[in-house]
């Protein structure tokens, strides 16, 4: 028996228009509620952290809202787990996890503070031509942003 | 039901260019990528012919044509140093994505796999034809760049920067990567819907021919793989023209002057962008040509194809794998040590998959029946020398050995033996097989006969001198050999490869006239000349539009032969007795 | 001869081939993104320093912008559920919206480049700057090709033999699905680049 095609077929995507503007509403705030965080001054780690996780709330009610995803068909999910997991393969090992952890195990207070405060950032000795292209490491959020990058929630 | 509307069953009689130029028939578009793609590898191997003359007699007028070359490129009629690295560039470009795989994707993958799968034309047959025709500006642009001020890119295949940065050449050749990409990536969506979607009733995962599990990992692999070399293009792209410094490092010197650019960018970042890519594409070349060996190896066995689920199973393990060792390329490349010990235990483990695969296809053959046909020959001749070509890797992909041996001759002969004498052997013995398909007339044997071994013995005679030669230390990606002293012990050799290349394109000849020949005046073959299982030859030869007069209904395997208790020793998959 | 319709029959995986096309383009285009992305992340890592995005950038203006896509995201979702009715009246209004709020954001964006040039700043600048320039670049190339899809929607609802076509209402979620795509990446993209 041949599925139809028409969308009307499958109850789950019916569009739920109360829905929509709910998760409307909750962008716009959300939106709000990052760029005031952003205006102070929280020192990097925690500034990007905090801003990737409001950034992963937003695309995750747009991903299962308006693209449907919540009620999907398994295959759909099963493509972006596929897409997710390469996508980690790529950022991973550039990003030379290595360092990343090196880096939040002792501490580097230079790129930690915003440029407005505290001293004058000394010159970070400047990193070794050869080694991996991550050769200076990363306040501890970047890796957080790394590991959440995939677009899809 | 509707009909999608590309007029068919005679409803409406379609134009010639409708019909054969702007096609959407997936096997009208197969032949136009299998003619164009072996145009460019015609084009990409006289490349390599200039370029062995070089390499056997270095600094010496090349004959006859010589003196038609314009003096920047070879004064004289001698190669300068810069032609040689756009010759060599340029081969390198063309042959992988001009050349194997459009035609082991675009053209074998286009014409049977919806065959295969009981289906009458791809998922999007519109995609498929835009495919086709963004491929052909991106590989006609890529030739136009020699035609262009300052030349062809001359800095390698892998476009290093910052050399490619501010070598000529480059940006004509990131314009026609990104059409090319383009075109892989509507292809790569196309079979994968296809694929999962348009499976005749009864054709069951486990039922798949390899041969299509061989296009689809390969889908997948495009898909995923080639959007990173795109946006790594891209910004190579941004820094040439609107000079940025993504992968310009600060305080950049060249040729005694400061480059004049921001500065702050990392050079690594392109290798590692690059090679995300190219790793997997080296298996989008090797797949589908693994596909074929098995599809000729079942037939010409009559039976069973040994370990169908371990095939299977270690093609999606290959694919999964091959995202995970490219930096296997990089070893030397002053990245950290660390890193260099990941990729080199996955790349270990890649050679797991490899073996199995093609342990099963040599273990089919035990207790065959074979028949020594002109395509099982070339199908037989894959195994040992694709061996050949995946042992050799070993020594590089061990991060010791490879100090000594990267960037020298034995790379060149290792990475050959896989795409020579494996892929282009597969793909070359796929077309005698599956040519009655394309035209209902059979390819000469004696011709065929000729073709193969003077193929197989002239590759062997180019690429297994490349061995000893990368041993001694000798160069790769160096146009006089005999600059290096270490080299002068086994400069014959270059001679002998250049004889063998010479050779190589002289036994192709017979196949040309061949495949023309036999379209128009050969022997008129009958729907299945194999006595195959396989769905594409339950179909007439050549396939109407449509394909199939009635959706075929499929009842077991691929690769039922000589099954106990049958009058015949196949039993096609669509056979409801 | 019977044939098989492309996009209906027989779909083992119970999701439509236009569908499961777009989801396949948009995991290639996860990829593209994430190595921009990666990029981004990597270069900053090794740069001795970074500018603040408030002090950089036009954070007003991109925070507008945000305001703006997301909207457009509700709208396009709008002009599904009325497809989905069968109101092609309520559909073109939704998608026209939609178009509005691109061309808005678009014109937003060349303010925004319009002043830097002005100042003259360009993707030359700093590698600050060349991502800047060539993330929000590539997003907006995205956009155009949003907008191309979406006005080809909005042309073909005023003809009665493509709004009626089983296949419009998928046409429709897929032009969608799209759409929210580049809003996401935008999501991503304002916090990276303007505010941290």
């Amino acid at each position: 028996m041949a599925k139809s095609n028409d969308a009307r077929a499958h109850d789950d995507h019916r569009p739920d228009v109360r829905k929509y503007m709910l998760v409307f509403g909750a962008l716009l705030v959300l939106t709000c509620v990052t760029v005031v965080i952003s205006k102070f001054h929280l020192p990097r780690p925690q500034a990007i952290t905090l801003g990737l996780l409001v950034a992963v709330v937003k695309a995750g009610l747009v991903a299962a809202v308006f693209m449907h995803l919540w009620g999907e068909q398994k295959l759909v999910h099963k493509v972006l787990y596929v897409v997710a997991f390469f996508a980690a393969i790529l950022i991973l090992p550039l990003l030379d996890l290595r360092m990343v952890v090196s880096r939040i195990t002792e501490r580097m207070p230079v790129a930690d503070q915003h440029p407005d405060e505290g001293a004058a950032p000394e010159a970070k000795p400047e990193a070794a031509p050869a080694p991996a292209p991550a050769s200076a490491p990363a306040p501890k959020p970047a890796k957080k942003r790394a590991k959440s990058a995939p677009k899809n929630g | 039901m509707s009909h999608d509307s590309h007029g068919h069953g005679g409803h409406h009689e379609l134009s010639f260019a409708r019909k054969y130029v702007f096609s959407v028939d997936h096997k009208v578009i197969g032949l136009q990528y299998m003619i164009t793609s072996m145009i460019f590898l015609l084009f990409g191997f006289g490349l390599m012919l200039l370029m062995r003359w070089q390499l056997a007699f270095p600094g010496q007028a090349i004959p006859f044509i010589g003196r038609l070359f314009p003096a920047d490129l070879a004064p004289n009629g001698v190669m300068s140093g810069e032609f040689y690295n756009t010759l060599g560039a340029m081969h390198g470009t063309i042959m992988v994505f001009l050349g194997v795989v459009p035609l082991a994707v675009g053209a074998y993958g286009n014409y049977i796999m919806p065959l295969q799968i009981g289906a009458p034309d791809m998922a999007f047959p519109r995609l498929n034809m835009m495919s086709y025709w963004v491929f052909l500006p991106g590989g006609l642009l890529m030739l136009g760049s020699f035609l262009m001020p300052g030349g062809a890119a001359q800095s390698g295949w892998t476009s290093y920067p910052p050399l490619s940065i501010i070598n000529p050449g480059q940006t004509v050749w990131i314009l026609a990567m990104v059409l090319l990409i383009t075109s892989s990536l509507l292809g790569a969506i196309n079979f994968i819907v296809t694929t999962i979607n348009l499976r005749a009733p009864g054709m069951t995962l486990d039922r798949l021919p390899v041969f299509c599990w061989a296009q689809f990992v390969t889908a997948i692999l495009l898909l995923l793989a080639f959007p990173p070399l795109e946006a790594a293009a891209i910004l190579q792209l941004m820094d040439r023209v609107a000079h940025t410094s993504f992968y310009m490092p600060k305080d950049l010197i060249i040729l005694g002057t400061h480059y004049a650019g921001s500065g702050g960018g990392q050079p690594l970042l392109w290798q590692h962008l690059f090679w995300f890519l190219a790793h997997p594409e080296v298996y989008v070349l090797v797949l589908p040509p693994m596909g074929i060996v098995s599809e000729i190896i079942a037939n010409n066995t009559r039976k069973p194809l040994h370990g169908y689920k371990t095939m299977v199973v270690s093609m999606l393990f290959l694919g999964v794998m091959s995202f995970l060792v490219w930096a296997h390329h990089m070893f030397l490349s002053g990245m950290s040590p660390a890193l260099g010990n990941f990729f080199l235990v996955t790349t270990m483990i890649i050679s797991v998959p490899s073996v199995a695969i093609l342990t099963c296809l040599i273990f089919s053959l035990k207790g065959a029946s074979i028949r020594y046909n002109v395509p099982m020959l070339f199908a037989l001749a894959f195994l040992p020398l694709f061996g050949i070509g995946g042992l050799t890797g070993l020594p590089l992909g061990l991060t010791v050995t490879d100090i000594y041996l990267h960037d020298t001759y034995y790379v060149i002969g290792h990475f050959h033996f896989v795409v020579v004498t494996g892929s282009i052997i597969a793909l070359l013995g796929g077309t005698y097989y599956w040519f009655p398909k394309w035209f209902g007339r059979r390819m000469n044997d004696k011709l065929g006969l000729i073709h193969f071994w003077g193929s197989v013995i002239c590759m062997c005679g180019i690429f297994l001198p490349m061995f000893p030669m990368g041993l001694a230390g000798a160069s790769r990606r160096l146009y006089d050999p005999t600059a290096q002293m270490h080299n002068m012990g086994v400069q014959g050799l270059n001679v002998v490869s250049t004889y063998f290349a010479y050779g190589l394109a002289l036994f192709q000849l017979p196949y040309i006239w061949n495949f023309f020949h036999s379209m128009f005046r050969g022997e008129k073959s009958v729907e299945n000349p194999w006595q195959a299982t396989t769905l594409e030859w339950a179909c007439p030869s050549p396939p109407p539009h449509g394909n199939f007069e009635k959706t075929p209904r499929v009842y077991r395997g691929p690769y039922e032969y000589s099954v106990p208790g049958r009058k015949t020793d196949y039993w096609p998959q669509s056979d409801p007795a | 001869m019977t044939t098989i319709t492309m996009d209906n029959a027989d779909t083992h995986s119970g999701i439509t081939n236009a569908k499961l096309g777009v989801w396949l383009f948009l995991a290639s285009e996860v990829m593209l993104f994430a190595t921009l992305f990666t990029t981004y992340i990597v270069l900053r890592m090794g740069a001795t320093s970074w500018p603040w995005g408030w002090d950089a950038l036009n954070v007003p203006l991109a925070t507008l912008n945000t305001a703006i896509l997301i909207s457009s995201s509700v709208t396009i979702v709008m002009a599904y559920a009325k497809a989905y009715d069968k109101n092609v009246g309520g559909f073109r209004f939704w998608m026209l919206m939609t178009l509005l709020l691109s061309f808005g954001f678009l014109v937003v964006k060349a303010f925004e480049y319009g002043h830097e040039f002005a100042l003259g700043i360009g993707p030359s600048t700093s590698v600050f700057y060349a991502v800047y320039f060539t993330m929000t670049g590539l997003h907006g190339i995205h956009i155009i090709g949003g907008i191309i899809v979406n006005s080809a929607l909005l042309y073909m609802s005023y003809c009665q033999e493509d709004w009626e076509h089983p296949l419009f209402l998928g046409r429709v979620e897929g032009a969608g699905l799209y759409w929210h795509f580049v809003d996401i990446v935008w999501i991503f993209l304002f916090p990276a680049l303007y505010l941290l």
